[in-house]
């Protein structure tokens, strides 16, 4: 009878979680997380006291590059439902990696570290890089991990993808997160006002325009091996701008490459540009006052003074 | 209108511009529209909404509009360059000499040409200055043009070959003159399409005695009546007997 009743309770709960099923692609631990995870809302405390957002978008996650990838490839120290943790499955390389990134990945530190399992190359390029030795080494939160500039890890869709935070429609706007950040600016002594300048430099407006060869962030600074511009390998120090520039200006020579260096303005562009705007509005006022005041006197003339010249 | 003035002796128009001169013109303004079309989507990339991203997708992307805008560059470069030869020919060959009278070089008399004009807007003076070939609203017209050869042509050259360019400018300019060349590009074209718009739209198109439009740039004759009325120094200069019986007439 008992089992009758809970059957009624059951059977229909059951129904309504294979709705909630997400569609087939997704592997059988993906689709058993997710059978809650799709459909929870909200945020959660963890020990660390970070917030954990709850929410996995199972179609959008379907949908992503790792949609295929089972949770615990990544969530490594939760190995099934519910969330027991085997410690004993987490590789040493992640696991070491792990503890070093625990400033900067509150949520999951271990999943945050996982990335390295597949993209082993670029993760320890980034580590190398100016952005991860500033959290490897420095222990501090800024400097972008993979996550910072890719998004959210289950809905990281190919660069070539118009919404993609890294590919050609958003980098600009993923980088200056944080460049165009005042407080990170300060604090690291970076460069100011080069979102801006970008924006307003020729490469940013073709970009910005949708020119299919103008070029974004990386395609001068690099993407996972970003360095300081004082460092000797950067794309940007020195003579290696001859050969970055010269990625799409065939000869770039010393003194084509000052062309695009989006700094401020110095005194004489500036000055320049003074002196072009007092001609401009000198020349606009002088215009403006002539022709409204002939075509008041080719009114007044042809209302009061018609006789006259008849005469 | 004055009986005095035979026919035979005073055409009904005569020619203000041969057909070279007219030729140049429209490719002048051709490549002027094309130029300010592509060019302000740029200028403006970062409009609101995504206007110019719009306004650039008629031009046929962003790729077609630049490419667009070197061609009319360099097509607009190659019609100043043949104006200018042209001049020297008719120079070379006295089919045109200096004459006060009806040169388009700026003389101290359009200074007061000028200040004489407002009196008359104003109403502080009844007469209008009396005009040679050109008046002064004319050689502004023209001499706009050369300046914004200068300035926007050559840096709009450097811009758009910014390689070979690069080979021939000195060292120590390198760190300022990229920037000074696109503010030079950007201001004055500005500037020119505003002229265009105000001055010449108003002195050749909206005026109440020329509207809808002079309609010299195609026939490139003008009336001896208007001659007369609007140039009455180079009336005199081309036609002085008429020019003496008139006053005469106007005298008695």
């Amino acid at each position: 009878m008992s089992n009758n009743r809970l059957s009624v309770f059951v059977a229909p709960l059951l129904f309504l979680t294979l709705l909630l099923l997400p569609r087939p692609g997704l592997c059988q631990e993906s689709a058993n997380c997710l059978a809650c995870h799709s459909s929870m809302k909200g945020r959660i405390k963890n020990v660390s006291g970070a917030l954990v957002e709850l929410n996995v978008d199972a179609e959008k996650f379907n949908a992503s590059v790792h949609g295929s990838l089972s949770c615990s490839d990544c969530h490594i120290r939760f190995s099934d439902n519910p969330h027991t943790t085997p410690s004993s499955g987490v590789p040493q390389a992640v696991l070491s990696l792990s503890t070093k990134l625990s400033s900067k990945f509150k949520v999951d530190p271990v999943a945050g570290a996982a990335c390295i399992t597949c993209h082993e190359e670029t993760y320890k390029m980034v580590l190398g890089s100016m952005h991860g030795k500033n959290i490897v080494e420095k222990n501090q939160t800024d400097g972008a991990l993979c996550l910072d500039c890719h998004g959210s890890p289950h809905y990281i869709t190919p660069v070539k993808e118009e919404n993609s935070p890294v590919g050609r429609g958003h980098q600009v706007e993923t980088c200056g997160k944080c460049h165009g950040d005042e407080k990170i600016i300060e604090k690291y002594g970076l460069e100011e006002n080069v979102m801006e300048s970008f924006r307003e430099s020729f490469h940013g407006r073709k970009l910005h325009l949708g020119h299919t060869r103008a070029p974004s962030c990386s395609s001068c600074h690099n993407a996972h091996d970003i360095r300081s511009k004082t460092d000797p390998e950067s794309p940007v120090f020195g003579k290696n701008k001859l050969v970055t520039c010269g990625k799409c200006h065939k000869g770039a020579n010393e003194k084509f490459v000052p062309a695009i260096s989006h700094k401020r303005p110095g005194p004489i562009p500036h000055y320049g540009e003074k002196a072009l705007i007092i001609l401009t509005m000198g020349t606009f006022a002088f215009i403006v006052l002539h022709v409204l005041l002939e075509a008041f006197s080719d009114i007044r003339d042809a209302i009061f003074r018609k006789k006259e010249e008849e005469e | 209108m004055s009986e005095t003035t035979t026919p035979q002796e005073v055409p009904a128009e005569i020619e203000r511009f041969d057909i070279i001169f007219r030729i140049q013109h429209v490719v002048m303004f051709t490549t002027f529209l094309l130029l300010s079309f592509t060019g302000w989507g740029l200028k403006y990339a970062h409009a609101p909404q995504g206007l110019s991203s719009i306004w650039i997708r008629v031009w046929g992307g962003a790729d077609m509009a630049g490419l667009i805008h070197r061609i009319a560059g360099v097509t607009m470069l190659l019609d100043f360059i043949s104006h200018v030869i042209y001049l020297i020919y008719l120079f070379a060959t006295k089919k045109m000499t200096i004459n006060l009278k009806t040169t388009v070089i700026p003389l101290p008399k359009d200074v007061f040409d000028v200040v004489q004009n407002f009196l008359y807007f104003l109403g502080l003076s009844k007469e209008k200055p009396r005009f040679g070939k050109f008046s002064y609203a004319q050689k502004f017209d023209y001499w706009a043009v050369f300046w914004g050869m200068f300035i926007i042509g050559s840096s709009g050259y450097a811009l758009a070959f910014p390689m070979q360019v690069s080979y021939i400018i000195p060292q120590f300019v390198t760190g300022w003159i990229w920037e000074l060349l696109w503010l030079m590009h950007s201001d004055e074209a500005l500037l020119a399409i505003v002229f265009i718009l105000f001055w010449h739209f108003y002195n050749e198109h909206l005026k109440p005695e020329v509207f809808p439009m002079s309609w010299i740039w195609i026939t490139g004759k003008i009336s001896t009546e208007k001659l007369k009325h609007h140039h009455p120094l180079e009336y005199e200069l081309l036609f002085p007997e008429a020019a003496k019986k008139n006053k005469k007439h106007q005298g008695e």
